[in-house]
């Protein structure tokens, strides 16, 4: 009889439970910053940054452009080249990496900004002034272009799309939708939520190209779109950096030091093999 | 060249050793004359200029506004040779590149070229001094951010000069026209609200700058425009169908046959019980699929049509099912065969009874449109997520939201009206037949209360006046029925 509790014993132990477990909780949220910084202040205690989540690198993307990010058929877990590159930037930083849920590519830059959720996006953002008016990029840590995508054997070209019954699709907020607005102007330019949807409208003639990132263009036609072809390569030289809230400056430079660690140390160019067959 | 150069040398090293300084003078002048003579016939060798664009500035538009901000991007092709370390750019007069800055890409093909540079801004032209010479072959990339065009519109040409590493000037070739919109009144009211220090006192509030910028509000009324007609367009054009649709399976799903009534069972249920967000990316990916293109408009509105029609049977067979037994048995003996019974006797009385649920679906599917911004119909959802999206803001959504409400709130009123209308005279409420003389001016409303009289009448005269009743059915539940104190019956106002 001693170790049976009676319900109302029992209640009262859960709600005790349940009341210290919502205090902890307070508490760690209210002691988050003096923690990271003694995980940092081997250095300087100014070095120090916040994190979302103590001992947690938390990362937002939008999980559909592969080869940089896209979930695993069976697992459903992030992969490809960007999670890799985090998940050794957060092994340099001694922390633990963990994705948020699938974000829309266009909601990436605002949730950085507002803070709060995330503490980076990496999804292959190309650094543009007009993104760095509302966060912060590390060092760009990949090259890239775009690429017109439309039917094999289309006759389409960069002048033939600058028409207005041309439609030309591309992933919404992107630098795609960037260059169809600025150099195509005449032709309707329709932005959709992910690369797929908006593949496959090209694949049936919905829309009569696609502008997506060159790297993503070759990945998706060598993988799951072969009736595409890539008509036109667009060197635009971009660069892809990782978002970083401009409240958080000393996360930025963190990732920046894990970020030329690689670099210099080969993880870098291991990843770029691993996931282009050789380093950019 | 180098052979002149070396008898030069020996001439003047073997004879007057003393006229050295001379001689080293007339050297450097011959070496610039053949400098000079080497590039000017072969000018195709120059640095070429791809093109020059300009982002689109104009909220919800594709157009580029003058004495707005915006980014110009000038390309240009280093020629065989030559090793470029400064380019000038400049456009005409009123042109600002002040505030501007400068974003330096050099490219080998599609591989980047790690060379950066320095620009400096004064007025209509903007100098970048490269930190080392951009190889021969190279394409070079300004993207200049934050620069306006002249406020008066117009087609501008971007001109320009660079130099080489050797010190030599050359000019560039102007770029293809960049077309300019003069400021637009709706500008002007925009940059006057720029002005104003209360706009930017509202704005400063994080809440009130993000959802109702009122600068963003103004030119998201005007771009959001068209969305809205072709959201109103889809839907008024699809309803028709949807009723005609919906009634003919309310048909069938009250059939006596079993398996027309599994036909509209199935119809209605999977229509019913899948998302309508599915059913558009079906029938958007899936049709083309198979060969069949329709226009993005017109398949809006099939789609649309074909979803609102399942919820209409159900409402219908309900309308049609809540008409008490007695009505079919009075009108079975008036001598009515089962069409006229539903023609003239129920239909007209389940239009009275479903047109606030029929308004409530209407209200319902106009919402719903919104759906297919997802596969790329230009309507109203789409215009503000651009808008949202290039602008960064939530305003253009709040836009969207009073454009859905200036539709919604008024059939809301209505279907209240309705509502209450029915409520009364379904409680008894309103004149009666016999005190039409003493209701007098509601002559026309009281007609509707004596449907079912009028319709018997029908059916006996026959063609009578069906027009009139018909309306006068219809029309009913929008007219109120003054209250008439019938002394004794309370009815509960």
């Amino acid at each position: 009889m001693k170790n049976s509790m009676s319900r109302r014993q029992f209640i009262l132990a859960a709600g005790a439970l349940a009341g210290s477990a919502v205090l902890a909780g307070c508490g760690g949220s209210s002691t988050s910053s003096s923690s990271t910084s003694t995980n940092t202040d081997s250095s300087a205690s100014d070095d120090s940054y916040t994190l979302v989540k103590d001992g947690t690198l938390t990362v937002v993307a939008e999980l559909g452009f592969a080869p940089f990010e896209y979930m695993n058929d069976q697992t459903g877990d992030p992969e490809g080249f960007d999670v890799d590159v985090i998940n050794a930037v957060a092994e340099k930083m001694g922390l633990q990496c963990e994705y948020l849920p699938n974000q829309k590519f266009d909601t990436l830059v605002p949730l950085i900004k507002q803070g709060g959720k995330a503490d980076v996006s990496i999804a292959a953002i190309t650094i543009t002034d007009e993104r760095e008016e509302s966060v912060d990029f590390s060092e760009p840590y990949l090259d890239s272009n775009q690429a017109i995508v439309a039917l094999k054997g289309s006759t389409e070209t960069e002048a033939t799309l600058n028409d207005a019954s041309k439609q030309v699709v591309c992933q919404g907020g992107t630098t795609g939708n960037d260059w169809i607005t600025e150099n195509l102007p005449n032709a309707t330019c329709v932005p959709v939520d992910d690369v797929t949807a908006a593949l496959t409208g090209v694949q049936t003639g919905l829309y009569n190209a696609m502008v997506v990132d060159l790297p993503v263009a070759k990945y998706m036609l060598t993988n799951s779109f072969s009736d595409l072809d890539i008509i036109e390569e667009i060197a635009t030289g971009e660069q892809y950096g990782i978002a970083i809230s401009k409240d958080n400056p000393n996360l930025t430079k963190a990732v920046n030091k894990a970020l030329e660690d690689m670099k210099s140390d080969g993880t870098m160019d291991s990843i770029e093999t691993k996931w282009f067959g050789s380093t950019i | 060249m180098s052979h002149m150069h070396e008898n030069a040398m020996t001439r003047g090293e073997s004879h007057h050793t003393r006229r050295l300084p001379l001689l080293a003078l007339a050297l450097s002048a011959a070496l610039v004359l053949v400098a000079t003579m080497a590039l000017l016939p072969v000018s195709a060798l120059a640095m070429t200029t791809n093109k020059a664009t300009a982002r689109p500035n104009e909220d919800g538009g594709s157009g580029v506004i003058g004495a707005m901000d915006t980014r110009l991007t000038w390309e240009g092709t280093v020629g065989g040779d030559e090793e470029v370390s400064s380019i000038t750019l400049s456009l005409p007069e009123g042109a600002t590149f002040d505030h501007a800055s400068t974003r330096i890409t050099v490219l080998d093909g599609l591989n980047r070229t790690s060379i950066d540079g320095t620009a400096t801004s004064s007025g209509n032209s903007v100098d970048v001094q490269f930190s080392e010479g951009i190889p021969a072959g190279s394409l070079v990339r300004l993207e200049i951010t934050n620069m306006q065009f002249p406020a008066d519109g117009g087609d501008y040409v971007v001109s320009g000069s660079y130099t080489t590493a050797d010190g030599q000037s050359h000019a560039l070739d102007d770029s293809a026209a960049i077309t300019v919109i003069a400021n637009t009144p709706l500008q002007a009211a925009v940059s006057w609200l720029d002005a104003q220090p209360w706009v930017a006192a509202w704005n400063s509030n994080p809440f009130l700058g993000m959802f109702f910028k009122p600068q963003l509000l103004l030119t998201s009324f005007a771009s959001l425009f068209p969305g809205w007609l072709v959201c109103l367009g889809i839907v008024l054009a699809c309803y028709p169908f949807a009723i005609v649709l919906g009634l003919a399976f309310a048909m069938l799903k009250t059939s006596r046959h079993k398996v027309l009534r599994a036909i509209a069972i199935c119809y209605i249920n999977l229509l019913r019980g899948t998302p309508l967000f599915l059913q558009i990316y079906i029938m958007f990916f899936g049709l083309p699929m198979v060969g069949i293109n329709i226009d993005n408009n017109v398949l809006g509105v099939i789609v649309m049509a074909v979803n609102s029609s399942a919820y209409l049977a159900e409402i219908f067979r309900a309308g049609i099912q809540s008409i008490p037994q007695g009505q079919y048995e009075a009108a079975a003996s008036l001598g009515m065969n089962g069409f006229q019974t539903m023609t003239s006797i129920i239909l007209p009385q389940t239009v009275r009874r479903v047109i606030p649920t029929v308004t409530s679906d209407f209200i319902t599917s106009y919402k719903d449109t919104s759906l297919l911004s997802s596969v790329g119909v230009m309507e109203l959802m789409m215009f503000s997520k651009n808008l949202t999206t290039t602008s960064g803001n939530i305003t253009p959504y709040m836009a969207a939201a009073i454009y859905y409400l200036i539709v919604t709130l008024p059939l809301i009123k209505v279907v209240g009206i309705i509502e209450n209308n029915i409520a009364r005279s379904e409680r008894g409420g309103g004149p009666r037949p016999k005190r039409r003389a003493v209701a007098g001016a509601s002559q026309q409303a009281s007609k509707a209360e004596e449907e079912l009289a009028a319709s018997a009448e029908v059916s006996h005269a026959e063609t009578a006046k069906p027009a009139a009743d018909v309306f006068a059915a219809l029309s009913a539940p929008f007219v109120s029925h003054p209250t008439v104190d019938l002394g004794g019956v309370a009815d509960g106002e």
